[in-house]
């Protein structure tokens, strides 16, 4: 009685997502998954081939390679950077001091820009070979190269594009370290622990489960990254490739090249690596991560 | 992650005092690289289009014109501020939607137990998964057998429906942190789920509630795609749609209209964003609760 | 349960509040007899003014066909346009590009227009040539919007100062590489090359090869050059990099097919190559006068440029008023009250009468694109044999691949190679 009680509670509390998941959500990714194993122009009906377009992947397609290259060093980078720096500063901007909310609106500024088409142009006068950058380097007497389109630095330009819009983690590590009561750190500091000893024994145990979050959503949707990529280069990947994200070659190949079949294996191919990641993340929570239940 | 950890407690939390002028002066170092790209569209938007490219564009226009506002308010046929105003009642719904929906669907699998939770909580995180390019074309047929093609139902409806899994996600792990003996107490004096759910669990998540908010706001605002493929009519634009029709790379674009008009468009949101981060501030901190 | 209830009711309050609006409702094809068009075009907010005056224009002669017009930049357009044929739910009046033409048409989303010449199609003066070009198949499947050509533009003023003398129609490939040279010896700009990296552009490629008698495909789709006529390609831009004629690998890199981002645009050559169309929109970013002229010809060899459409207007196979959208078409690109309204701004017209009807009323810049066009038209060869599928990958490879050797990664002969191993590669899977 009690558990039919209880689970249904669970379910219409859950009910909207269910809904939302069984009518909205489920059909359209299945019938990506069933496109995976066709050959789908867009403009025919899709022509079922079997695994065809799987081994492919992993036999015959360069691009394939380079594309999952490209998209594993952007990840390897910007996650951590970004949520180091989001970190940071929320922890500088938790705590009162003049200013503050002028503050905190000022750097989520970068993060409201978004993916303009401005961020493409402003970016190439950044990290041109005469752009602003550039010119601050040749102040010490450095010449740098063309940040922007050269080939060996052009995927950096993107990894400082992805940690400059630090917005969104900062928002909600701040909203974390909001929850975190004051009286702790009070009582904390009358039994005479150090700052950094607060911080490691109050501040990351109480912040782990936001930090946690952070670590997950920053790492899908580095993989999923797209738009940064597509802006700045002009949907071209280049200068040879060198910015060709998983996602932006998937969508030549579903878009530009009339093979949407091939893009669907590629997207459910991503849908894996990144479950094995987010599955890996899950499973180290026991060690680090602290919830209150 | 391991540097910030490292840097922390000299930057943040020590010595408030002696380091209070030197922070200020670090912060607004950084501040100003955080707004040079803000200034550098404003005065792109205030000089003429062939001084834009040139290369020794600096932030300082040689001739200041503000042609370029009214020009691009009123250049296409429907002015902006009809997609301003769609921008918002898209904006508006969908985050009233979203945090509503997002909220119910957190609280059961952060606090209730039920069969199947694991399973469901694992497929609801893979849903984040699926690039959305692929999924695409399936669910404008699916929208389109809906008759939703062409109205703003597919930019609202499906935010009531929580099918955004990052703000459950992102609320699962708030509610988590709010101390269990608080809703224990209040079953033993036989509160229902759902009391507990709109009486505890919402009011002790004002922060986490306002970041949903402030999200989905602004991202909705800034949604591209979603209105490209859904929306053709141009009295239905919004604010995205209406700035990309400054640009065709194939031809002849008014970048300093586009500059002018994404000026404006930044103005809403950052209100909101302003308006939001006191909710954010008023967290549980301040409302005296003892764990 | 109470909760559910609560949630209920207010998702249905917004609702309910969403549908008051008046603006929220879709329009529905309400029309019995009278024909519905869904146009949809890429371009800027200027096209769009145009295009809407005119469609209002052959609203009024035409008050029982509803138009609703729908446009886009050109990035967004073919995502969007590929939804919507794939969702079921095609435009009937589609903006093509010459390029997309093929691949919409060989896969049957865009029906053939002949059974509307001579009725609603009146374009018996646009002559052969430009109809052939609208062509796959030997099926017409658009009306030519505007004929276009390659130009080469540069600034008049920085070659002035440089002391070197300006390419003009009868300069040819070698000559181009001298005055190049020419230019960087007497220029003191450091910023300013000659001339923009043009070994990456395929039309400049494709101009070069016809320029030799070869091609860039075969009539059966194969491709119509070798290794070593690609390694030359390479080779020619190699030299003109080492003696500092065209810009450095990186400069061009920048590129992205867009006025924006080209070097003429960015101060950092005094030389670009661009589509005819595109000359208004360079001239527009950049303070300097810029002059358009032809590409290099060869010294006894055969004419290398063709004209192509800029864009043609097509009808999608599955529309049901196909008859309404050839009038449309016919009232845009063959009637001077719709032609004229338009203007230049999708090209050249291919009509002469349409021609002379507009010129009085153009600016001086586009003047000199009409100008440019009537003088090259004497000169293009003829019509190449259809790009194959999967032609517009062998495009982006031709980038990547002129980008390696720019950047010395291969030698220019290893890039002719790589470059023909590829596309022969890519036909072969299309």
């Amino acid at each position: 009685m009690g558990a039919i009680r209880r689970n249904g509670a669970g379910y219409l509390f859950l009910s909207p997502w269910l809904i939302g998941f069984f009518c909205l959500t489920l059909g359209p990714a299945l019938a990506s998954l069933y496109l995976s194993f066709t050959r789908f122009d867009l403009l025919n009906a899709p022509e079922f081939i079997g695994a065809q377009n799987y081994v492919r992947m992993v036999t015959a397609d360069p691009k394939f390679m380079a594309s999952m290259k490209v998209t594993l060093i952007y990840v390897a980078l910007s996650v951590p950077l970004k949520l180091a720096f989001a970190l940071a500063v929320a922890m500088v901007l938790n705590r009162g001091m003049r200013g503050l909310p002028i503050y905190r609106a000022v750097f989520y500024l970068p993060s409201l820009l978004g993916t303009s088409v401005a961020i493409a142009v402003l970016w190439r006068q950044l990290f041109a070979a005469d752009g602003m950058v550039n010119g601050i380097l040749a102040q010490f007497g450095i010449i740098g190269p063309s940040w922007i389109s050269n080939p060996n630095y052009s995927i950096y330009t993107l990894v400082v594009l992805s940690v400059w819009q630090f917005g969104s983690p900062m928002i909600i590590f701040l909203a974390g370290l909001r929850q975190i009561p004051t009286d702790m750190y009070e009582a904390a500091s009358l039994d005479g622990a150090s700052p950094s000893r607060q911080f490691w024994r109050i501040t990351l145990p109480l912040l782990s489960p936001v930090i946690f979050f952070n670590l997950v959503i920053q790492v899908i949707e580095a993989f999923k990254a797209f738009t940064p990529a597509f802006v700045i280069s002009g949907g071209s990947g280049g200068p040879i490739n060198s910015t060709l994200f998983y996602t932006l070659y998937l969508y030549q190949e579903g878009f530009s090249y009339f093979r949407m079949g091939y893009a669907s294996a590629l997207a459910w191919v991503l849908v894996a690596i990144i479950a094995v990641f987010t599955a890996i993340s899950f499973l180290t929570t026991k060690y680090w991560v602290h919830y209150d239940d | 992650m391991t540097d910030a950890v490292h840097e922390m407690p000299g930057h943040g939390s020590s010595h408030p005092r002696l380091s209070g002028t030197v922070r200020h002066v670090i912060l607004i170092a950084i501040c100003f690289v955080m707004i040079y790209p803000i200034l550098w569209m404003l005065s792109g938007s205030l000089r003429p289009a062939s001084e834009l490219f040139g290369g020794d564009a600096g932030l300082i226009p040689s001739q200041v014109t503000v042609e370029a506002y009214p020009k691009g308010w009123f250049g296409l046929q429907i002015n902006f501020g009809q997609f301003f105003l769609n921008s918002l009642v898209i904006a508006v719904l969908a985050t009233i939607g979203n945090v509503l929906a997002a909220s119910l669907v957190a609280y059961a699998f952060a606090r209730l137990q039920f069969w199947g939770r694991g399973f469901w909580f694992a497929l609801m995180l893979g849903t984040l998964m699926l690039p959305y390019h692929v999924t695409l074309i399936p669910q404008y047929v699916l929208f389109r057998s809906l008759d939703w093609v062409n109205t703003w139902w597919p930019l609202i409806l499906p935010k009531y429906f929580a099918v955004d899994a990052f703000f459950i996600f992102l609320m699962v792990q708030f509610f988590r942190g709010i101390p269990k003996e608080l809703d224990e107490a209040a079953r033993m004096d036989g509160c229902s789920a759902w009391r507990i759910y709109w009486k505890i669990i919402l009011p002790l998540s004002m922060p986490v509630l306002a970041t949903a908010a402030i999200f989905s706001f602004i991202w909705t605002w800034e949604d591209f795609f979603g209105p490209l493929i859904y929306i053709s009519e141009m009295r239905n634009y919004t604010v995205q749609l209406g700035l990309r029709s400054f640009i065709d790379s194939s031809g002849t674009s008014s970048w300093n209209e586009l500059f002018a008009m994404s000026v404006l468009s930044l103005v809403p949101i950052f209100l909101i964003f302003l308006f939001f981060q006191r909710l954010l501030i008023e967290g549980i901190a301040t409302t005296g609760m003892k764990r | 349960m109470t909760m559910s209830h609560f949630g209920r009711r207010r998702f249905i309050g917004a609702g309910l509040a969403a549908m008051t609006l008046p603006l929220l409702s879709g329009t529905r094809a309400t029309a019995q007899e009278a024909a519905n068009i869904r146009m949809i075009w890429w371009g800027g907010d200027e096209r769009a003014r145009r295009t809407n005056a005119a469609i209002e224009l052959f609203k009024q002669a035409n008050p029982q066909t509803a138009i609703q017009a729908e446009f886009m930049g050109w990035d967004d357009y073919w995502a969007r346009l590929a939804t919507q044929v794939a969702g079921g739910n095609a435009p009937d009046f589609i903006q093509m590009d010459y390029r997309y033409m093929f691949e919409y048409a060989r896969r049957g989303a865009i029906r053939p227009l002949d059974e509307y010449l001579g009725k609603q199609l009146k374009l018996e003066d646009f002559g052969k040539v430009n109809l052939d070009s609208c062509s796959v198949d030997g099926k017409l499947y658009g009306g030519n919007v505007g004929v276009n050509a390659f130009a080469l533009v540069f600034d008049a003023k920085a070659w002035g100062e440089a002391g070197a003398e300006v390419p003009d129609l009868k300069t040819t490939w070698d000559g181009f590489a001298e005055k190049c040279a020419a230019f960087g010896k007497g220029n003191k700009n450091k910023r300013l090359s000659a001339t923009a990296d043009g070994s990456g552009q395929e039309t400049l490629f494709e101009i070069w090869l016809r320029t030799q008698g070869k091609a860039l495909y075969n009539p059966d789709g194969t491709l119509a050059y070798d290794a070593a006529d690609a390694g030359r390609w390479f080779a020619y831009w190699a030299e003109m990099r080492k003696v500092g004629s065209c810009v450095a690998a990186d400069v061009q890199a920048l590129y992205k097919q867009s006025p924006e981002t080209s070097p003429i645009v960015n101060g950092r050559s005094a030389t670009d190559f661009v589509h005819s169309n595109q000359f208004e929109g360079c001239q527009k970013l950049v303070p300097a006068e810029l002059t358009a002229t032809g590409t290099p010809v060869q010294d006894g060899g055969k004419p290398g440029q063709y004209l192509k459409p800029s864009q043609l207007f097509a009808i999608s196979s599955s529309s049901k008023s196909p008859e309404a959208a050839a009038k449309l078409i016919n009232f845009l690109i063959a009637e001077p009250e719709g032609a004229k309204i338009l203007g230049l701004d999708r090209g050249v017209p291919a009509s002469p009468a349409i021609r002379d009807a507009i010129m009085a009323d153009l600016n001086p810049n586009a003047r000199k694109v009409v100008e440019l066009v009537s003088a090259i038209t004497p000169l293009v060869g003829p019509l190449p044999p259809a790009p194959p599928r999967g032609a517009g990958e062998i495009n982006d490879v031709l980038i990547r691949i002129s980008q390696e050797a720019s950047f010395e990664a291969v030698t220019p002969e290893q890039a002719g190679a790589n470059l023909v191993d590829e596309a022969t590669a890519i036909l072969k899977r299309a």
